[in-house]
């Protein structure tokens, strides 16, 4: 145990501990800001995972027919929003419940993606670094930030838009609306379940994006193991982080510090930590947030609940 | 605005802004509405009567896009028009304030008037605009301040902007004053005269209270049973032949009580002596915000005893009634029931030393939509119908028709939805729901508010029967005519603290307004 303060200790100092950190944040915070918008209209969107996935399989496909990774950056978010319109029409059109919705993309996506990627093996590989000069000399954070592959750096437009969309324009206040009363929203005239599909489409294009951003900046390869979860991760950041876009991005920096801490552990030496341990960690971790902060934030009253007309 | 000058004033022969001519709507084998006709004129406010479930709400939905009729049609200055959605309706100029807020809480005043606008989010011309109205009509209110932050007559006046905001030529009110105080009731039909004597808009709205129908309208139409069995102009209308058209039958009206300035069969027992059923010592309780919500408040109610609290919206009524029902636990002071001390704040202790609750807001924690009016009867115990664990639903059903046939609910069965049933059939479930279980101690919190006048006569017999039977009532009510008429005593309430008390035999109703509004302080009460 001593070691393992010890550990953590170096790892606080640790430049590429902080690389990857980031590395895995930014995935996070792509999923999880379209994410965000899905649950402030009142759907927990749980086929995230399965736009991930998608999204990584369509960019790796792109990249290998035409070898241009904007081509599959774009695949990418063609693909999420391929899987958003299955979620969305089936629990928002139909009365289809959205987590067996959800549940049913994840797998199928899985098992689409696994086999046509053994099938095609598309080959790809990891986009360069680029340096933003000044910035990435801040020490220990400079290089996280600012020294990574070009394609993370999309984060940076992409997470202040979908926060001015949702706190500074009409649509926005809609959707806020339709999340917290649907009843209401409906006698002022606005569409809610039209609305509701809208925001699930705009959590497919970013969970789409961040699929292909991660196979960019960190798998090179694609393999259907690749989101690991990374979904069902996003979708607790944005609870723990109380449904606001502030919170969410911490979150998402939080869960991707812990885990790549934990990969940076047996690479610096320190073998004697015990691997089961490393592993259980960022789950604790995860944990231990959502009990501390879950209990003083307030969700959208309607999150999780379909709404028909005439059911008030 | 000069077509408007020019139609200002209108008369009971002006043309009409609005006719439903047949309107037939029908929810299985319960006719809402059927084959309704109703003209309202510009210029004019056109009051809607009828018992609960008579049908007032569906037609007025009906208006407004939220249900399209089977039958009928709609028509605008003499041309039929389709009114399928709430937005078809604004764009005829056709603007509703509903029985319950169609506000959205967390989001504030200007956000809410500006949901179904179009176009860019221009927050500062919205709240110019809300600026504008509040200002026109007398209805002041800050864009700023948060929905859930503000008490119900402050919301309603929001309700009015948003509906306003769009300069509709027929403005429609379902209930808009159960959920206000007398004071609140008065502001909003000032600023209706307002709205349609110099405007010229027509106004159509639908209430259970006689008395202000008869001083707010000119012209009446009554519902019963989905269809109209009357109409006439106020001028010609009298309290007693209304509630009679209404209901089929005569009743007996609250309003006598006031004239005669108490009820008198109303006969005062000294119960000093005897141990109460609920004591409540030297409560005190502060909201999440700090805000002092009950300042060493005592209440004493003895077996058999109707107490009535009466007091103006927002004085610490609502926290009792949290206390009550074990959602909000006390800084200091105690509640004892039946001598034993009950434990604040602990989930089901309340109810399980047997103090039933009838929740002023049905919609919030008195039942739930979704369920089946049964199980909505049974929620809280459902162990009386429950066999080895396991809900009898055959018992259940049983018990529920019962209920039903004896509180007179008006529904498809016990297997129909809550949420299909009329607002007044609503709180009737809850009623018969706590009324059921036998309680020591019953909580009445508004508890015919939104209910017609034969109701209302029904529920105070039933009250009236449970104090006779042995059950220590308390009786919370903004209503002071409600007050007058049920209770043996009246506590007054004020700032979270009882600062007054008297019986029912010499109620002196100056001294309860001024204990009210806070102007007169009880000599020896600390302050
Ligand atoms: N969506 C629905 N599904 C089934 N039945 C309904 C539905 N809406 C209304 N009803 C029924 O239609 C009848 C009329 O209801 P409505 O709400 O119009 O009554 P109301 O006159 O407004 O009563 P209240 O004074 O209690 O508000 C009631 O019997 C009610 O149960
Ligand atoms: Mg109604």
């Amino acid at each position: 145990m001593g070691d393992f303060f010890n550990a953590l200790g170096d790892i606080a100092t640790n430049e590429s501990a902080y690389r990857n950190a980031i590395i895995a944040a930014v995935v996070l915070m792509l999923a999880a800001s379209g994410e965000l918008v899905a649950e402030k209209a009142g759907t927990i969107n749980i086929s995230l995972e399965g736009m991930i996935l998608g999204g990584a399989f369509a960019a790796a496909i792109g990249q290998h027919a035409f070898g241009s990774v904007w081509v599959g950056l774009l695949f990418a978010m063609l693909a999420g929003i391929v899987v958003a319109w299955v979620q969305a029409n089936m629990s928002h059109r139909l009365p289809a419940d959205q987590f067996v919705v959800g549940l049913v993309l994840n797998v199928l996506v899985l098992g689409v993606v696994g086999f046509l990627a053994s099938e095609i093996e598309p080959e790809t590989n990891i986009v360069g670094r680029v340096r933003i000069p000044l910035l990435a000399d801040i020490p220990l954070f400079g290089p996280a930030l600012f020294d990574q592959p070009w394609v993370l750096y999309l984060v940076y437009p992409v997470v202040p838009f979908v926060w001015w969309l949702v706190y500074r324009t009409r649509w926005g206040l809609e959707v806020r609306a339709v999340g917290e009363d649907p009843n209401a929203a409906d006698v002022s005239g606005l569409h809610v379940n039209k609305l509701r599909r809208q925001t699930i489409y705009l959590a497919g294009l970013t969970a789409g994006l961040a699929g292909g951003y991660f196979l960019f900046a960190r798998a090179g390869q694609f393999e259907d193991s690749l989101v690991g979860g990374r979904g069902y991760i996003a979708i607790a950041a944005v609870i723990f982080g109380g449904w606001t876009m502030k919170g969410t991005v911490g979150g998402c920096i939080l869960f991707g510090l812990v885990g790549s801490f934990v990969l940076t552990i047996p690479s610096l030496g320190y073998e004697s930590v015990d691997p089961a341990f490393l592993a259980m960690a960022p789950n604790v971790v995860t944990i231990l947030a959502m009990a501390f902060f879950a209990t003083r934030v307030r969700q959208p009253s309607a999150l999780a609940r379909p709404f028909l007309r005439g059911l008030k | 605005m000069t077509q408007h000058d020019t139609i200002a004033g209108g008369d009971a022969t002006s043309p009409p802004a609005i006719e439903l001519i047949g309107i037939t709507k029908r929810y299985g084998a319960v006719v809402a509405c059927d084959d309704v006709h109703l003209a309202i004129r510009p210029g004019r406010i056109h009051g809607i009567l009828g018992e609960n479930g008579a049908g007032k709400s569906t037609l007025m939905k009906v208006l407004i896009g939220l249900v399209i009729p089977d039958a009928g049609e709609v028509r605008r200055h003499g041309t039929a028009i389709r009114i399928n959605d709430p937005v078809a309706a604004a764009e005829h100029g056709i603007g509703m304030v509903h029985q319950h807020f169609s506000l959205v809480e967390p989001l504030t005043v200007w956000e809410n008037v500006a949901l179904g606008d179009v176009g860019r989010l221009d927050p500062r011309r919205v709240r110019a605009r809300v600026g504008e109205i509040s200002e026109q009509y007398g209805l002041e209110i800050d864009p700023d301040d948060r929905i859930s932050d503000l008490p119900a007559g402050m919301r309603q006046r929001v309700e009015i902007i948003k509906c306003l905001r769009r300069d509709p030529e027929v403005l429609v009110f379902d209930e808009p004053t159960s959920v206000l105080s007398p004071a609140e009731s008065e502001f909003l039909f000032n600023a209706l005269r307002t709205v349609v004597e110099r405007d010229g808009k027509a106004v159509a709205l639908v209430s259970h209270r006689l008395g202000e129908v008869m001083a707010a309208t000119d012209e009446i139409t009554i519902m019963r049973d989905g269809r109209v069995v009357e109409s006439l102009s106020t001028a010609e209308a009298d309290a007693r032949s209304l509630a009679r058209a209404m209901v089929g039958r005569e009743v007996s009206l609250r309003g006598d009580v006031i004239q005669t300035g108490s009820a008198s069969d109303h006969v005062h027992r000294d119960r000093t002596a005897e141990v109460p059923v609920l004591r409540i010592t030297d409560a005190s309780a502060r909201g999440r915000d700090g805000r002092v919500l009950l300042d060493r408040l005592s209440v004493d109610v003895h077996a058999g005893e109707i107490v009535g609290l009466a007091g103006v919206e927002g004085n610490g009524q609502r926290a009792l009634g949290d206390v009550l029902s074990s959602l909000l636990a006390l800084d200091s002071g105690r509640v004892e029931v039946e001598s034993r001390e009950i434990p604040t704040g602990r989930a089901g202790a309340m109810a399980r030393a047997g103090v039933a609750i009838v929740p002023e807001d049905r919609h919030h924690s008195g039942c739930v939509l979704d369920f089946s009016v049964a199980e909505n009867m049974f929620i809280a115990d459902p162990e009386r119908v429950a066999r080895r664990g396991l809900m009898d639903r055959g018992e259940m059903a049983r018990r529920a028709e019962a209920l039903i046939d004896r509180f007179d609910i008006s529904c498809a069965g016990p297997d129909a939805p809550m949420w299909s049933l009329s607002g007044g059939n609503q709180q009737r479930v809850v009623m018969a729901r706590e009324l059921s279980h036998d309680p020591r101690v019953l909580v009445a919190a508004q508890p015919t508010r939104g209910l017609d006048v034969g109701a209302i006569e029904y529920l105070s017999e039933q009250l009236r029967a449970a104090a006779r039977g042995g059950v220590g009532i308390l009786l919370i009510s903004t209503e002071l005519e409600e007050i007058l008429d049920l209770s043996d005593r009246i506590v007054v309430i004020a700032n979270g603290h009882i600062v007054g008390e008297m019986i029912n035999a010499d109620v002196d109703l100056e001294r309860i307004g001024m204990l009210m509004t806070g102007a007169a302080a009880e000599s020896g009460v600390p302050s």
